[in-house]
């Protein structure tokens, strides 16, 4: 690990502050890929802007049909969450898959949706249940928020102060993991909410994605076997030493599949 | 890892490949390429930082041009060195083929990594390697295209 200014603000303001006036500021939130990376030397910030001390940033809370929960909740605390798990219990059970229970207790929210690392499980919650990111300035619809591998809308400096999930009727994640990181190779949320049926996939592309073919036949009969006339393309999906394109197109289908099953 | 791609250039052959023998152009293209610079007729260094997710490397590049069949065709070669991170080399055979709306420029790439970089980011190299590669010719072909229309 390199030389590195750190810094812990105790307000929103502080922090940006700090990185607008660094050379090449990070913000570290749970700590469990910029540590990892910083271990590594495959980053050397001219400063570390560590966000645990921002209350704004903490919590669960219910409002008006939505599950609001801080950028910097960890994962095991949304899985541990009565609320979370009374309205919305599908994302309860994908907080408590991820990875391990040591990164459980650290890694967060927010750090998940801004890294937008591939294989994440938390963008396919985030998109299925058509939620909302709310930085310091803006929101912005969970449609709009993934880009690109390891991109976001998020602009540099801007950070994720809470993610509001509107509470579905029903919906289920499903995935299947690799067997020693629990990172997704392919994993599909299927989320029937008020504004229709919709289905987000991660681990199989450059970065979590919607497949409204399988929204449309869904939205008609919300049936396993509704599925069956699908042929999910391989097309621009990942291949690496774990699985080829095919394969995860292949899981996608099941992974879809299973998690309607879960729901009737 | 081998990728392939191809982009439609709303510009003629000649202009699309003047582009692409630009180092200005070329330094537009080449994602976080800071400086550039020909070092003989066919070789050229670039020096510039690699961003991708939490990696963040400044890497020192050599590239080479060679099969050169103007206007149509060439091979460009780079190796680039990352320090602490690793390695990357690899090489782009690029065709330009005239069409009824301007240029189609098809690519062929091959690349390899080594290092840590290697080692760490096994599951992400090709995702990565066809992000930068993509980003490259969709960049290209736009500043030719705005190049063909203002010389036009």
């Amino acid at each position: 690990m390199h030389n590195f200014n750190y810094h812990r603000p105790k307000t929103l303001s502080e922090a940006s502050e700090i990185f607008s006036g660094a050379e090449d500021a990070v913000y570290l939130a749970g700590g469990q890929t910029l540590i990892p990376t910083l271990k590594q030397r495959l980053r050397q910030p001219s400063d570390v802007i560590d966000l645990s001390h921002l209350a704004e940033l903490r919590g669960i809370a219910v409002e008006k049909d939505a599950v609001v929960i801080g950028a910097m909740t960890r994962h095991g605390e949304v899985a541990a969450s009565a609320d979370v798990r009374r309205l919305i219990p599908a994302l309860a059970h994908l907080a408590g898959e991820i990875g391990d229970p040591q990164v459980r207790n650290l890694g967060t929210l927010g750090g998940s949706l801004a890294n937008s690392d591939p294989a994440a499980d938390y963008p396919a919650a985030v998109l299925a249940l058509g939620a909302t990111i709310h930085t310091p300035t803006r929101t912005i619809a969970a449609d709009d928020f993934f880009t690109g591998l390891f991109e976001t809308a998020l602009e540099p400096g801007e950070m994720i102060v809470k993610v509001s999930f509107p509470v579905p009727k029903r919906a289920a994640y499903m995935k299947f993991r690799n067997p020693a990181s629990r990172y997704a190779v392919a994993g599909v949320c299927v989320a029937d909410t008020v504004s229709g049926v919709r289905v987000a996939v991660t681990g199989a592309g450059p970065y979590a994605f919607r497949q409204t073919e399988m929204e449309t036949v869904l939205s008609k009969s919300f049936t396993p076997g509704a599925l069956a006339g699908i042929a999910v393309s391989e097309e621009d999906l990942n291949s690496d030493l774990h699985a080829t394109a095919a394969y995860r197109a292949h899981l996608v289908g099941v992974m879809a599949r299973r998690a309607v099953e879960a729901l009737i | 890892m081998d990728m392939t791609g191809d982009c439609l250039i709303p510009a003629p052959r000649q202009a699309v490949w003047d582009a692409l023998n630009d180092l200005a152009v070329l330094k537009e293209a080449i994602p976080g390429c800071e400086s550039i610079e020909w070092t003989s007729p066919t070789e050229i260094d670039a020096v510039g930082t690699a961003k991708i997710g939490p990696v963040k490397a400044s890497f020192k590049g050599a590239i080479t041009l060679s099969d050169l069949d103007p206007p149509k065709a060439y091979t460009i070669r780079g190796e680039g060195k990352g320090g602490a991170a690793g390695f990357a080399k690899g090489g782009a055979k690029v065709r330009l083929e005239e069409e009824a709306e301007g240029t189609r420029l098809i690519y062929t790439v091959d690349a390899s990594v080594g290092g840590k970089i290697a080692q760490v980011g096994g599951r992400l190299i090709t995702a990565a390697a066809k992000k930068l590669a993509d980003e490259f010719f969709a960049r290209l072909g736009a500043v030719a295209a705005a190049r063909a229309a203002g010389t036009a």
